[in-house]
């Protein structure tokens, strides 16, 4: 290919490999993007694609979600497989961690069939060195007939050399064969298959392994004439074999994966048992597991109580307070008083509210979520809420995705697509808007109940888990069985050191696009708040809803400003109800209404939108009404007790 | 099957049959082995400690002398089941036979077969652990991998899997025939190590995984680890997490 700078020349590269073995983390490196890395499978559930440069040729580079074989478990999986089908790469970079580099090679074995030029980036080294294992690379890539590059992509090590084995990326070598019968059954399927169709083999080997996806997408590109016609061949081929395919498959080519381990990986008889291993047992254990839990949510509660709240109340009295002054000297009062830092003003609940109040509280908690998010404590949540979440009705694979909405509500329901029940799929989107808070909501409820104490947030905890369990056990009962349980299979990530680098990348990034996204959202909700204001129809509305939020929430009624304010933006209201708490507007018992009420009611614009791409439009309507009504009694219901009680 | 282990294993098999001939020269190893003979198989095993060299004499150590002597019981066990049973052709079967069995399944046939003293051919079958028991019954040798103690490993000799995906699915993560497997927690959910990785699944896949049984047969049965994990199934974590439908004690 000639070297340009036009784009429609550049080569592509796809990024593939099992789930956390640090694809993400490959694609930053390559093209200095910056897509979310952690320690946890799931991190990536969509495509992400960027230019780079490798010796004057121009690559575009695609980022995909985990991949474990050509044999697809999960709708996320088939976004990859597709991606590799219909986008006929240059080069697949096969991203392997060293640590499970024999789970790896059933990837690597189905990729070699296809015969798209490949190169392995063998990550993660440094850890099986610590291990005393070592993986001879250059012996894998003889093995393999592709270059091999050891790397430890965490610190970006090994990106000059993978850029350079790009440039030498050929077909390796795949010389398995399955016995006579099934080769020529492969042949004779691929004979059958249509012309234009790439990588013929591989799309055989699928058909005769039942690959529950693949005939779906012959049947879309080539229709079902084709389909019928192939389905003959291979029902027939099936009755001239005797015995299990798949199994025969399987087996034969775990055989070349174990030949290829024995001559390449060589381990030491004794190691330390290492820490992380420890640790990550301890945090699973049935009995210390849930101290440790405990631990880690008050660690995060303290700290953000005792250094983020203390800094964000310091910037407003030194940084915000002189503004204000200087502002009411120019303007005591009137009409650009209100606009700049009136109640609604787009300087005082805009901008101050989201970098002053808001963006303190997001940095530290951040800083402690990122810090779990790259030790791989999250997923090993899911083995100690597993009984709990089974009671209900969520078997297997949806607890990953609720354990990942106390990270993301949208990127958790963008990976319910993971769940084959639908039934399953609805109670977990339901769940994850409903009763997960997300981080950003976490810190800031922390910020808020800290100020009434830790009781306050004991009890919000408490609270949430109740009302989680019992809407989860009710949607259980509504939703009616329809499909035999997917039985729960999770590979949980190792537990490592954070890296203090990727820790402040990643706080850095999830704070500049919390501004990015959303410092406009604060000064244009502001600013709508202020029109309705001066137009009266605020009032009207507080006077409307003065029987709901006084009456049955017996809130104070600008907290009506707070709830409309999530509607845009969950930390615009969130900054709204830590001012009114400065102001003493607040007592405990509304506090912690106020709180509930906000985070069961409002799931962000993009967990709609996520939503509604997940179950559409109108189970989204469905969803948010039902979310609606239920936050509305739980917390008129808690108002209710808690007055009683206090 | 690693390669390397077969290879050492025809090597050291072959030394005890020449033992037991009165034969030590390397000459006679070079051209009698079962397969290539391989001089770095040999330096491998003299680093390990399984066979002495001096000019061209060759010995088994005493490590090396146990480690063939499991072969040859696997190897004349298999001869004498395969020959008692089909008559007829039995050496090819038994080679394949005697790199893939434990200990305590080649225990439990020598114990059906009522501890057989000699093999087909006529050549002395080395005592067991049973033979030296004169063990009457034999055990199970396939369990569960929900019976294993916590932290205990074993070789998974069959899965039922339900249906193919979940074939492929756990054949991914490398959980197969042959794979060692170390259970790791049972409560709130089984986690199990298989290469290296940790994967936590439901009671229903890990029941249907078999492993090779390890306890020691001939001795009473060690509950140990059982007894405390069944000690811990009626503290907290029933509690917390439910009554849970015991299986298999």
């Amino acid at each position: 290919m000639k070297k340009s700078s036009n784009p429609s020349s550049a080569k592509k590269i796809l990024v593939v490999g099992l789930p956390n073995t640090g694809k993400s983390q490959i694609f930053n490196n390559l093209t200095g993007e910056y897509a979310v890395v952690a320690n946890s499978p799931l991190t990536t559930i969509e495509i992400k694609r960027a230019h780079c440069r490798i010796e004057g040729q121009l690559f575009d580079v695609v980022d995909t979600p985990g991949l474990h074989s050509l044999y697809i478990h999960s709708e996320e999986e088939l976004v990859v497989r597709d991606a590799i089908f219909s986008e006929r790469p240059d080069v697949i970079i096969q991203s392997i961690d060293a640590n499970r580099l024999k789970q790896s090679l059933t990837l690597t074995a189905d990729l070699l069939t296809t015969g798209i030029p490949m190169v392995i980036s063998l990550n993660a080294v440094d850890e099986t060195a610590r291990k005393g294992m070592w993986i001879d690379s250059d012996g894998l890539s003889r093995l393999l007939g592709i270059p091999v590059v050891e790397s430890i992509a965490v610190y970006s090590q090994g990106t000059k050399e993978l850029k350079k084995a790009v440039g030498r990326a050929r077909s390796g070598k795949w010389d398995v064969r399955y016995g006579d019968v099934i080769e020529n059954g492969l042949l004779s399927i691929e004979s059958r298959l249509p012309e234009d169709l790439a990588y013929k083999r591989a799309v055989s080997l699928l058909l005769l392994i039942d690959d529950p996806f693949i005939a779906d997408y012959l049947k879309k590109e080539y229709g079902d004439v084709t389909c019928a016609r192939l389905r003959k061949e291979i029902d027939e081929i099936k009755m001239q074999y005797k015995g299990n395919i798949s199994r025969v498959i399987i087996n034969r080519r775990n055989r070349w994966i174990d030949d290829i381990v024995d001559e390449v990986v060589k381990k030491q008889k004794v190691s330390l048992e290492g820490f992380s291993q420890s640790v990550a047992r301890l945090s699973r254990h049935p009995v210390f597991g849930i101290p440790i839990l405990l631990m880690v949510v008050c660690t995060m509660f303290f700290l953000v109580v005792n250094v983020a709240n203390v800094a964000s109340e310091w910037m407003n009295n030194r940084l915000w307070a002189p503004v204000q002054g200087a502002i009411n000297g120019i303007f005591p009062a009137g009409f650009w008083h209100d606009l700049l830092i009136g109640d609604y003003g787009v300087l005082s609940l805009g901008l101050a509210n989201a970098l002053l109040t808001i963006l303190p509280i997001l940095l530290v908690f951040f800083l402690m979520f990122n810090t779990l998010e790259d030790i791989g404590y999250i997923p090993n949540l899911s083995v100690l809420t597993k009984r709990l979440l089974g009671k209900l009705g969520l078997s297997g694979g949806a607890i990953m995705p609720l354990v990942l909405g106390f990270g993301c509500k949208t990127m958790a329901t963008l990976t319910t697509r993971t769940l084959r029940s639908r039934r399953e799929r609805y109670i977990a989107v339901y769940l994850i808007a409903f009763a997960v808070p997300c981080s950003a909501q976490m810190g800031l409820n922390m910020s808020i109940l800290g100020r009434m104490g830790a009781s306050a947030f004991l009890l919000f905890f408490s609270v949430m888990a109740f009302v989680g369990t019992v809407a989860g056990v009710a949607l259980n009962k509504i939703l009616k069985e329809e499909e035999a349980k997917i039985a729960f299979i999770q590979e949980l990530p190792a537990m490592r050191l954070p890296s203090l680098k990727a820790v402040l990348k990643k706080t850095y990034y999830r704070l500049y696009w919390f501004l990015k996204e959303s410092l406009l959202v604060f000064v244009y909700a502001a600013l709508a708040l202020f029109i309705i204001d001066r137009l009266g129809i605020l009032d009207a509305t507080k006077r409307m809803l003065s029987p709901i939020v006084e009456g049955i929430l017996g809130l104070p009624l600008a907290m009506v400003d707070a709830i409309i304010l999530c509607f845009a933006r969950h930390e615009a209201g969130a900054g709204l109800i830590i001012n009114l708490v400065r102001k003493g507007q607040m007592d405990y018992v509304q506090c912690i209404v106020a709180v509930i009420i906000t985070t069961l009611f409002a799931p962000c614009f993009a967990n709609i939108m996520a939503m509604a791409k997940e179950v559409g439009g109108k189970r989204t309507v469905a969803m948010l009404f039902g979310i609606g009504v239920s936050a509305l009694t739980v917390a008129g219901s808690l108002n209710w007790a808690l007055v009683a009680l206090l | 099957m690693n390669n390397n282990k077969r290879h050492k294993e025809e090597h050291l098999e072959r030394l005890w049959g020449m033992r037991e001939a009165g034969q030590n020269s390397i000459d006679i190893l070079k051209e009698t082995v079962n397969g290539l003979f391989d001089p770095r198989i040999v330096d491998e095993l003299l680093v390990e400690g399984q066979v002495e060299l001096t000019d061209d004499k060759i010995e088994l150590t005493e490590k090396g002398e146990n480690n063939a002597r499991r072969v040859i019981r696997a190897h004349r066990i298999a001869e004498r089941l395969l020959y008692d049973i089909f008559g007829g052709e039995f050496e090819t079967g038994a080679c394949e036979f005697e790199h893939t069995v434990t200990v305590e399944l080649i225990d439990g046939i020598c114990t059906l077969l009522g501890h057989p003293r000699e093999c087909p051919h006529g050549m002395p079958i080395p005592e067991g652990e049973c033979c030296r028991r004169s063990a009457k019954t034999a055990h199970n040798v396939v369990t569960s991998l929900t019976e294993l103690g916590i932290g205990q490993s074993a070789r998974v000799a069959y899965m039922n899997c339900k249906g193919d995906r979940q074939l492929h699915k756990l054949n991914g993560l490398q959980v197969r025939p042959g794979a060692i497997v170390k259970l790791h927690q049972r409560y709130p959910c089984y986690v199990i190590e298989c290469e290296g990785a940790h994967i936590a699944m439901d009671e229903e896949i890990v029941s249907n995984i078999s492993v090779w049984s390890n306890k020691r047969q001939f001795k009473p049965v060690e509950k140990k680890s059982v007894e405390s994990e069944r000690k811990g199934r009626h503290g907290w974590g029933r509690l917390i997490f439910g009554r849970k439908k015991q299986t298999g004690f």
